[in-house]
Order: structure tokens, then sequence, then C-alpha cells
């Protein structure tokens, strides 16, 4: 999946704010490691990919969707049938399950991130009264993912003139030094960069003792509270459930 | 404002390089501008991070004196207080954005200083005004060119609205129209007082901007300067103190580089040859190219506004982008891996190509050169002391050449340059420009992407202009070429050039163009699913009975009847189902080519006239019908077949894992490796496509013009040349679709055979199962039965799959040959105050030749103006520019003191007629095609006009008079008739302004001098432009323009030109001999054929 780090949240029907999204990621983290019931498995994923579908990643949420679907009746049906060897029953089923227990942190993780622009995560922080030392260094790492992206496309042209490039046949022959190709370019040109951003962004006041303001509008509505307040009962719910055994 | 009392800095910290500045005194008043100059490594910088407090603040070091902004003492006092006062531009685009997103990183500077949020909003919507950044808004910045980056960086500071701007070499990425911007912003911000400091090598653009230049040495300031004072400065002073020139005009007097002596000679063969070449990123198509030759020995300028393509075309020809069409070096063509590794392109950041531990080490990577051959090619690049040295430890022009010297030692014969100079000083730049003269003899060829008009006049033989992704021109750097490329930086455009480039995907960008068929098409693959499920269906009967059968008690016919009708009921529903379906699809098809062909005429109808007639009505027609047509089979197949035939197979793979998970799975892994096999099949595919749809291309066109000019082929007995030229269109056509198939056959005989045999994995180990009792005999049959049945399903997928890159290219090819600049119009009226027509500096050129330099000229109303010169001189393409059927580059022309870009294509037409040497009649009457003119006109003007123009007596003995047809353009008449047409036509329209471009040419000369008359009757009180090749027509006139190679060389009456202007009395002379004889000769034999010949030949 291209997780791609311009948040895009034009198309969507309803607006979330970042700190929604944040809540709907950490209260999926923690019911999805405590719940054993398929239904209510099946009838999370489908809410949170609805959600990311409003959001505006409609296709994406779909796809989400299908995959999971597929994976999950696969998985009932090995479990109806009963057939085969007992190693291969097992191997599958477990990796199925790990698969669908990962569903809703990778479907809230996408929706966080893919309709979030960096100018309101930045905001949000904001919001929450986040001291700039814990703000900072994760805009800095939003930014640092493309530009590492960025200067690997740039060093790959550059090894395909020397003959270097990253093929199978390169790699398999001459593992280390391929590496050693590709990191040492990439460290140098990231740190100038990273030093030079570091510059900049001192220079145009991001350390600034004033409480900065935001290009985009971040607020909760009523929305957010309601989808927050559903998500986090829905989560000590399954918390209290699984701890008590009442479940399994 | 600004204020240094004994500044001193030294670094000190493991951050910065430089050396420091000392005792530095300095004040800067409110509204004033300052330009820091001074070779490399001076302290300009450090000045500049002083001001903005990042010396000592960010780069420690040890600090002396105070620098106070405003009263801030910004040496002491925390940078959180400083960027409210101060704002930065650095030079390096890419890190200096703390955003990925172009608006937010505009609104970065003000959401520091708290600003509230309408106000940030304001303030970015008035920068994205200001500093015409429409198309730059909303956008990913990782997508944009490095030039671009930087305009969003200058539109960031100036949005935070500081008191004190801080520029560190802002120019260095900016084409010659986002300099004229950034020259624009400064007037601005000076204008409201503020303040600005620039750090500059470039500082032509500045000169009237700047108040005070200021020159630093090793870290001292040496001298002040006002603009003036620097302008004054000789050549040889300025070279002393390593500036760069204040003036680029300064640069004309310059001599170039060929012509010198003892260079080397620049071949006319071709080194690099580009043939069709396309690139597409993100559903755009980048770059189209026709056919581009490079050549020999020469080393090429490239040069163009910032995003229209330069960096692209380099790589594609380099092979380090996947691009279509194919590129030969030395005749010969490569692939683009072998491409990549005959060339070499030194990059703009030079970091990213450095790989080794030592100097040395690295230009031997990968080349089997002996050491000592290295070292001498080190030494020769200055680099001697430096082969143990670690790379990254050199300054950048070192990196720079070590990098020139790896291309060296691997034996590269092209070399790229990307902005080689961009932040070099005087000294760096001339280091370099000869650097590039003396590879001369070394590789054949060297391309340089610059944007610094210095370096291409010191060491370039030729320039190439892009614009939009097409090459605009390739031309020696010969004199006209110099000021050619002089012209393109000092011109004083400053619109935008950056285009809004939206990412699609392929499917996307077809489904785009179905508009409100969108519906149909959904609704065509509902049904087709439907379809497509009936025809799994009897599979699953089929499967009841035998498991009947298996059970052990066969169904009798009484019971079988039933499922058998069953079977027939599917097939039938199948085949009514995908019937309509089909129906469906095809009329959304219809309906998406409709919308398609719709767009394309509206894209059409804003190109100027001009570029539409150069295209050709065959191209034009193949793109409207052929081209559109070819995606219709496609389209109506694809889409809605397409998702039934995923549909069904994806249902019947969720049956079979409800039947039995283990055989499903297997089938899943065939299917996979099918799928796999199908995609290498597509991605190989798509790399030869664009060649093969390049040759079809070629092939078109070439039977267009085979069959258009057999004429004067079988005339002239060209027959053999032009046969060749079709035989190789021909082969070519015939080895691209071979070498496709070829690439393509074994990877469908792969999926082919899978596809139809996943039956023959899961036949055994199913079998396998059932022997061990793992699995029940009838699962085992179902199983099988409906593999049997998605087989051709999954065939067909795949095919329609391996349709869409092929569609969605040919819809790219579509967009990009109708998105030349659309025509500069406004939706204003013309509002002239008079009917004067007023030519000021125009510039224009099509292709390699520039026809016009810098023509000016008045034609009052009025008057009758002529226009004459040798052939070639440029008289039509003023008519052309005048009626707008051109875009001028640069310059005005007015009528009536009202920019004829400044005005609707209506407006100017209602004020202006035009008769050209061809005419176009329509297949109507005469009397229809004249009143074309003025539609409301009776039929009494109508003649009364054709009387005028001398129509009636050929006219009248035609059999129905004025009702006679024209014929298919006109067809029936000669060209004298046709222009006489024209003319009553024009006399009819009766508009202020006339402009005849030989407009009695194919007239024999009695009718011509009738028609003088009437047109010197019909004229009076007009404005009349004439361009003619028989002076004697012209003798009257108020005033004649003489032109010579694209420039007014005298203008006067005819007698003061007699007397005064050698061209004149030289066209005089032969026009005169030319119409001696054909008067002398018999009028009867004179036909309108020989006088037109006559006038060609003058």
């Amino acid at each position: 999946m291209n997780f791609e780090l311009y948040g895009d949240d034009s198309t969507g029907v309803i607006k979330l704010d970042p700190r929604t999204k944040m809540v709907i990621f950490l209260s999926c983290a923690i019911t999805s490691i405590n719940m054993y019931n398929d239904q209510y498995m099946a009838g999370y994923i489908a809410v949170l990919c609805l959600i990311l579908a409003l959001c505006g990643k409609r296709i994406m949420a779909l796809k989400a969707f299908a995959a999971f679907a597929v994976l999950f009746f696969l998985r009932y049906c090995i479990q109806m049938q009963g057939t085969g060897t007992g190693v291969a029953i097992s191997l599958v089923s477990v990796l199925l399950t790990v698969f669908i227990f990962m569903f809703p942190m990778v479907v809230s993780l996408l929706l966080l991130i893919q309709t979030t622009r960096i100018g309101q995560f930045l905001a949000a922080f904001q919001a929450m009264h986040l001291p700039a030392a814990a703000v900072i260094p994760v805009a800095v790492l939003f930014r640092f993912i493309p530009t590492v992206a960025d200067e690997r496309a740039g060093i790959n042209k550059a090894m395909a003139f020397r003959g270097i490039e990253m093929t199978m046949g390169n790699v398999v022959r001459h593992p280390a030094q391929s590496i050693e190709h590709l990191l040492v370019p990439l460290l140098f040109s990231s740190v100038d960069v990273m030093e030079e951003l570091a510059a900049a962004s001192e220079a145009r006041g991001l350390s600034t003792n004033l409480v900065r303001t935001s290009y985009e509008e971040v607020r909760l509505r009523p929305l957010d509270y309601v989808v927050m307040a559903a998500f986090i009962a829905f989560a000590v719910y399954m918390l209290t459930f699984s701890v008590t055994g009442l479940t399994g | 404002m600004i204020r240094f009392e004994d500044v001193s800095f030294h670094y000190g910290g493991q951050r910065g390089t430089g050396e420091g500045v000392d005792h530095l005194n300095l004040r800067v008043a409110p509204g004033e501008l300052v330009v820091l100059v001074g070779r490399s490594g001076c302290g300009k910088t450090t000045v500049t991070r002083l001001i903005n407090g990042l010396a000592p603040h960010f780069y420690e070091g040890v600090v002396e004196g105070a620098v106070y902004v405003n009263d801030v003492c910004v040496t002491t006092s925390d940078l959180s207080k400083t960027h409210a006062l101060v704002g930065s531009v650095f030079q390096n685009p890419k890190s200096q954005f703390f955003n990925v997103d172009t608006t937010g990183e505009l609104a970065f500077g003000c959401e520091n200083q708290a600003l509230p949020r309408e106000e940030i909003h304001a303030r970015v919507m008035q920068t994205c005004e200001d500093m015409k950044l429409h198309a730059l808004m909303n956008r990913n910045i990782f997508d944009l060119s490095g030039g671009e980056k930087q305009q969003i960086a200058c539109g960031s500071a100036y949005a935070a609205q500081p008191l004190v701007f801080v520029l560190d070499e802002p120019s260095s990425n900016l084409d010659r129209k986002a300099i004229r911007r950034l020259h624009d912003m400064l007037v601005r911000v000076k204008d409201q007082g503020r303040t600005v400091v620039v750090s500059e090598h470039r500082i032509y653009y500045l000169m009237d901007v700047a108040d005070r230049i200021i020159y630093m040495d090793d870290g001292y300031i040496v001298a002040e300067y006002t603009p003036d004072e620097l302008r004054a400065l000789s050549e040889d002073e300025l070279h002393s103190l390593g500036l760069r020139t204040p003036d680029l005009e300064d640069l004309r007097g310059s001599s170039g580089v060929t012509g010198g002596k003892g260079e080397v000679a620049v071949s006319s063969k071709p080194s690099v040859e580009a043939v069709d070449l396309s690139c597409y990123r993100g559903g755009n198509q980048i770059i189209d190219i026709e056919r581009l030759a490079l050549p020999e020995n020469s080393v090429i300028a490239l040069i163009g506004d910032n995003g229209c393509g330069k960096s692209t075309l380099s790589e594609a020809l380099c092979g380090v982008v996947p691009s279509n069409g194919s590129v030969a070096f030395d005749g010969e063509f490569f692939s683009n891996k072998q491409r990549s590794h005959r060339s070499f392109m030194v990059m703009q950041d030079v970091n990213r190509q450095l790989f080794s531990e030592t100097v040395l080490e690295e230009v031997m990577l990968n080349s089997d050169i002996s050491e000592a051959d290295a070292r001498a090619i080190l030494e020769q690049l200055d680099l001697g002391d430096t082969v143990n040295r670690h790379p990254a430890s050199l300054s950048g022009g070192q990196k720079q050449r070590v990098a020139i010297a790896s291309a060296l030692c691997a034996g590269k014969d092209i070399v790229f340059y990307d902005e080689p100079t961009s932040g070099l000083d005087r000294a760096g730049m001339e280091r370099f420009a000869a650097l590039l003269k003396s590879m001369r003899d070394r590789v054949k060829t060297q391309v340089i992407v610059t944007h610094d008009p210095e370096l291409i006049m010191q060491s370039c033989t030729h320039a190439l202009r892009m614009d939009n992704g097409r090459v605009t021109g390739l031309y020696p750097l010969d004199e006209d070429g110099r000021q050619r490329v002089l012209y393109y930086f000092t011109s004083e455009d400053d619109g935008s050039t950056s285009r809004r480039r939206t990412r699609v995907t392929p499917l996307g960008k077809i489904l785009s163009y179905t508009g409100r068929f969108k519906r149909t098409t959904v609704a065509a693959a509902a049904f087709m699913t439907l379809g497509a499920i009936f025809q799994v269906l009897p599979f699953l009967i089929v499967y009841w009975l035998i498991s009947r059968a298996l059970a052990g008690s066969p169904p009798t016919v009484q019971e079988a009847a039933l499922p058998l009708v069953g079977i027939l009921v599917c097939l039938v529903l199948y085949a009514i189902l995908y019937i309509y379906g089909l129906q469906l699809s095809h009329r959304s098809a219809f309906g998406t080519l409709e919308n398609l062909r719709c767009s394309l005429q509206e894209k059409l109808e804003v190109q100027p006239l001009g570029s539409v007639a150069d295209m050709g009505t065959g191209a034009l027609k193949k793109l409207f019908v052929d081209d559109v047509e070819s995606i219709e089979l496609l389209l109506a197949h694809m889409i809605p077949e397409g998702i039934a035939n995923i549909a069904v197979p994806t249902v019947v793979m969720l049956i079979m894992m409800a039947v039995d998970w283990r055989l499903a799975l297997l089938t899943l892994i065939m299917i996979a490796f099918g799928v796999s096999a199908s995609g290498q099949m597509y991605g190989v595919g798509t790399k030869f496509m664009g060649s093969y749809f390049a040759a079809t291309k070629r092939l078109n066109n070439t039977i267009i013009e085979y069959v258009n000019g057999m004429d004067v082929v079988r005339m002239f007995n060209r027959d053999s040349e032009s046969l060749t030229k079709f035989e190789q269109a021909v082969h070519g056509y015939r080895d691209f679709a071979l070498a496709w198939y070829k690439v393509c056959w074994p990877w469908m005989a792969v999926y082919g055979s899978i596809f139809f045999t996943c039956t023959l994995f899961t036949l055994p180990f199913g079998a396998f199962l059932v022997l061990l009792g793992q699995l029940e005999l009838q699962n085992y049959v179902l199983c099988l039965c409906l593999s049997f049945g998605i087989g051709p399903l999954l065939v067909n997928v795949m095919q329609f799959a391996s349709a869409i890159p092929q569609v969605n290219m040919k819809i790219q090819t579509l967009e990009k040959s109708l998105d030349r600049l659309p025509l500069r119009v406004s939706e204003n009226d013309y509002t002239g105050t008079s009917h004067t027509v007023e030519f000021s500096d125009v510039h224009f050129g099509y292709g390699n030749d520039e026809v016009l330099k810098g023509v000016s000229f008045t034609a009052e109303e009025g008057q009758m103006t002529a226009l004459v010169g040798p052939s070639g001189s440029g008289k039509s393409t003023i008519a052309k520019c005048l009626t707008h059927y051109y875009d001028v580059e640069s310059g005005t022309i007015c009528l009536g003191g009202q920019n004829i870009c400044d005005m609707s294509l209506e407006a100017l037409y209602s004020q202006l007629s035009y008769v050209s040497q061809e005419q176009f009649l329509f297949n109507k009457s005469i009397l229809e095609n004249i009143r074309v003119g003025k539609p409301e006109a009776r039929d009494e003007e109508v003649f009364a006009a054709a009387r005028a123009a001398q129509c009636d007596e050929f006219v009248l003995s035609l059999p129905d008079a004025y009702h006679t047809q024209a014929g298919a353009a006109g067809g029936m008449l000669s060209g004298g008739q046709r222009q006489r047409i024209a003319f009553a036509r024009a006399l009819l329209k009766d508009a202020p302004v006339l402009v005849l471009d030989e407009a009695t040419a194919h007239i024999d000369p009695e009718n011509a001098e009738k028609m003088n008359a009437a047109v010197a009757e019909l004229t009076r009180n007009k404005t009349l432009v004439v361009i003619a090749h028989r002076l004697s027509s012209i003798v009257n006139a108020d005033k004649i323009v003489v032109l010579d190679g694209g420039r007014v060389v005298d203008e006067g009456r005819h007698d003061e030109l007699l007397a005064r202007c050698a061209i004149y009395r030289t066209l005089w002379t032969s026009s005169e001999q030319v119409d001696s004889w054909a008067l002398n000769s018999d009028p009867v034999a004179v036909s309108d054929v020989a006088v037109s010949e006559c006038g060609a030949s003058c």
C-alpha cells in the first residue's frame, strides 16, 4: 500500500479532526488485541472502512474491506471444513488470524495519514497543548520520509550511470557493496538536507514562544465527540470483557 | 533598520563552513535594498546569517560586536524573537521547506507569528496573486521542480511580511520569468518601506532596484558601489573583483565560442538522435518530441522556463527515466539501460553521485581504466592533490569535477549537466566554462541544463529551447543565435509557466471522459456480470446431476429434465444479458468518444489559428477521427466486460473456498502465476508500445504525405526518394510491431495455457485427496467444473488489463497534441480610440528560425502602409501576427492603442479584414461565399461588392452566375478568381482596417489595375496594410516599410526610399523588370499561373 504522505481530505463527506483520528487509531490498537469475537471484529472493521470512505478514500476503503472479507471468509471456511493435515491448517489459520487482527490498526493508520496534512497535524498537536519538543520531531519525521524517497530516486539514477544500479543480480552478487553504494550518498545528502532544513525552520520561527496559529482549521465538532466517545466506549467495553474473561 | 556595530564572527561549532567575517560596520535604512557581492567564501552568507540570527544561534561561533534589527539586538536575543522581524530565503530549494504541501508552506511563517487564521488566509491568497503561484497551490512539494520550490520559498517569506528580507542567492534555480517575478516582489516590498538584503552572484536583475552594492572580500567589507558605479566598471575590473556582469546587454558584444581559432569544429553529424520521444508521468505526457538531433562536438545549452521538461528530457535521453520512442547515440539505437551506461549526468546535487571513500577509488569505480590514467585525468581537472581525500570533504566545485572525472574515466561520450553553475561565483563559472571547452574534443556531446546566460555565452555552441515539453528551437550560437538567447533572458515577461499536473490512474483518466455516461457504463457492467453468472451457473447444475449419479442414484429423465431446461434457460439468459450489456457499453463508449471529441474541439478552439494550420489537416483529421475512433472498441468492451470477468471468477473462487479451501488455494496460486506472467507481458508490452504507436503515427503521416504530394513527386521524378521514405516508414512499422508481439507472445502463451489448464493442477492433487479420503468425490467434481468455467473469463481479464494502458496512452497523446499555449485573448471589447496599427519591438519565430527580430512601425489611420522586402523578410508573418493567427513572442501589437491580446478575437475581427494569398471557399454558391463577409448583407450589397472586386465578368459567364456552386474548397475556380471573391468578401465586411497579403498575386495585371483603383476608392479613410511583390501597385502608398531579415530597414515614401535605400532600389528594379516582361508578352497567354510564378520568383 502506498503511504503517500500528502494527505488529502478534500473529497470527504465528513471531515474529522486529526485528534479524533488519533483516538480512533489508539482505540483500534487496544480493541483489536482484546477482541476474540468474530462478529464484533467484522462489524468493527466495517465501521472503520465506512469512516475511511466517508473521509474521502472510497476506493481504498472498498479495497480494504474486500481484502478483509476474503481473508475472513477463508478462515471461516477452514474452520468449518476441518479438513487437511494439522500443520497446514494451523499454519494458514495463524497467518490469517494475525492478518485479521492487524486489520483495524492498518485501516485506522491509513485514515490518520492519508487524510491529514502536516499543517493539520501540527494544529491538532497544538490544540492538545503538547510541548514543541514533542510536536516538531513528528512533523520532521513526516517531512523526512519523502525526502529520503526523493534522495533515493536521485541516487538510483546516479548509480545507473555508474553501472552499479540496484538490480537483483548486483544485490545478490555484492550485497554489502550495493548497500554501501546506496547508503553512503544517502547519508551524506540527508545530513546536509536535514541541517539546512533545521536552520531554515529555526530562522522562520518554528521555535517561537508564541502560541502558533494555523492555516488549517482544526476544531472538534459534535460529530468528532460522538465518534470518539463511541470508539473509546467500545475499547473500554472490550478491555473489561477481555480482562474479566467473559468472552473468549 | 539594520545596524552592524563592529561585528566579527568566526565559526566555532560543528556546523557551518567559511571563514567568518571581521569588523563589519554597516547600516541599512528602511526601504533600502542592499546587495552583497563577492567571491565564494567571502562572507556574504555569514552576513545574511548574522541578520537572521542563525549565526550565532544556530551556527555556533565566536561573535564580537552586535547586530541590531530595528533596535533588537539579534546577536543576543533569541531566534524566536528574530523571525518575526526577518524573513529569510535560502539558496537550496530542497532543504528550506517544512511542510509537504505548498499551501501549508506559504502559511508557515505566518503561523509562527501567531497571526489569526483569517489573516493567514488573506495573506496566502494575496501572495498567490502577487507572485502568480496559482498553478502551484495545494500541491505536494515533492512533485515540484527546483525552480518551483524556490518560488514557494520566496512566497512564504513574502506572506510573513517581515520588516527585513534576507535572501541568500534566491535566483540560483529560477527561470527568467521567475527572476522577473522575484524582482517585482523586491520592488513591491521595497515600496512598502521594508528593508532587503540580498546576497547574490547573479546581479544583473537587481541593478534597477538596488540602492547600494556592497563588495566583500575575505570577510571584510572592501567597497561600496551604487548600481551606476558598478555598471561603469570595465570588464577587466569586474573580472579582477570576481563579479559577474551587472548588465546582460554587455554580453551582446562578447565574442562567441564558435569561430574562435583552434576550436574543435562542430560537425553536422548528429551524435544524439531522438525520434518520437515521449515521456509520461502520473497520467500526463510530459515530453513530446518528434525529432531531435544534437550535433557532434557541441556544447548545447538546454534552456526553457521552470517546469517545461528540461530535466525530464535530459533524463529520458540518458535512459534513467522510462520513455517511449527511440534514441540513438552515434546512429545506433539503444535501450534505456544501454544509454544510461553510455552517458553521464552531473547532477545538481552532486552529493548523490559520490559513492567511494577516496577520490581515486571514486573515479575508478566500476571502470577498467588503469590507475595511472585515472591520476592523469584527475591531474587535468585540477584534482591532483585530492586523490586520497574523501569526496565528501571537498568543496562543491571539486565534487563536481570529481563527478566529471568519473565520467571521463568511464569513457562516456555524452555528458549532461544539471544547473552546474547555480551558486558559483564568476571565477567558478569561468573555470567551469573553460572546462566545458576543453572537454569538447574528449566527449561527443555535452548538454547543459541552465538558466545562466553568462555561462551559455562563454561556453556553448548551440542553444536548445524547450517550451511545455516540446523543442521549440535548436540553433547554433552564432551572431543571431546569441542575440536570440540574450533576448530570451532579457525579455520582461513575468507570467508563470508552471502547469497544474494532477495524478490520475489510467482507469480514472478514462472514466473522467465518460461524463454523464458513467451510469450507462456501470449498468453495462452490471448486466454483463449478471450474464457471466449465468454462464457459470450451468456448471453448477451439471455438478448437481453428476453428484446424484455419484451418490448412486442417477436422476431419472423426469428429474433431469428440469435441470437440463435450466441449463438452456441459463444460456439464453446469458446471451440476452450479455448482448444488452454490450449494447449499453457501446452506447456509453460512443458517448465517451463524443465527450473526447468535444473536449478536443474546445482545446482546438483556443489554439492560435497559425498553430492549427501548422498541424496540418491530415494530422488533425487523424486526431479527431482515427485516433479517437481507435479508442472505441477498447472502451466499449474493456470496462464493462473487464468488470464482469473479474467479478465472476471472484465469486467462483469464494464458492470453491466454501467447498474445499485447499483446492481453492491451489487454484489461487496457479492464477497468481498466470497473473504475474501477464504482468510481465504488460510490463514489457508497455515498454515497447510507445515505440509501436510512434511507428504507427509515422506510417500514417508518411502515407498522407505520399498521397498528397504525389503530383509533385511524379512531375519532378522524385519517385524513388519518396518511395524510400515510404518504405522506411512501412518497414519501421513492421519492425516495431513485430518487436512488440515478439516480447508479448511468450507471456501470452504462458498465461493463456495456465488459465486454461488451471484444472491441470487441481486435478491430480484433488484426486490424491480423494484417494486419501480427505475430500468427497462430489466436491472434487464441483471444483473441477468451476475451474473449467473460469478459465476463459480470466484470459479475457488479462486481455482487457493490457488494453487499459493502451487507451490511456492514446488519450494522453490526444491531450498533449492540443495542449500548446492557448492564444492570449481577453473578453474585452474593442475600446481603441482610432484605427492606427502599431507594432513595437515585435519578436516572433517559427521553431528554429526567428522571423521577426524586433519589428516596430506604425500604420496610420486613413493611410496606406505597404510592407515590402525580399522573400523571407517576414512580410506575411507580420500580417499573420496582426491578424492574431499567432501570439507574438514579445513586444506588442496595438490597434488604436489597445493591445490585440487585450481584446477578444471577435472584437479584433470586427475591426479588421484580411485577404491572404490562399483563400478558402465553402462549397456553397458564390453569392453565399461572398456573403460570409457580412451575413446580414442584402443581395444588392453583395453584388455591389462583387462588382468592385472585379468578380462580375467571370461570375456572369458561369452557368448559374452568382448561384454557381464553388465546389469543394473552391476547386471550380482559378486562383485569381478565388482571390477576387475573397476580396469581395473583405469589401463587403467593410472593416476599418484592411490587411492585404499579396491580394493581387493571382490576378492578371489588367484586372489588378482595375482592382487597385477600386481598392483605393473603397479604402479611403481606412487603415490599409498591403504586402506586395509588385511594387508598381504601391508607389502611391503613404508609407512604405522596407523589411530585410526580420528587421525594419527603412521607411518612407517611394521617392525618398528610391533615393536612399539600396534594398528598396533593388526590389524596385527587379519588380519593374517583371512587370515590363509581363506586359510585353501576349496578353492572352498571361495565365494566372504565369503571373503568380513571377510573383513568387521575385
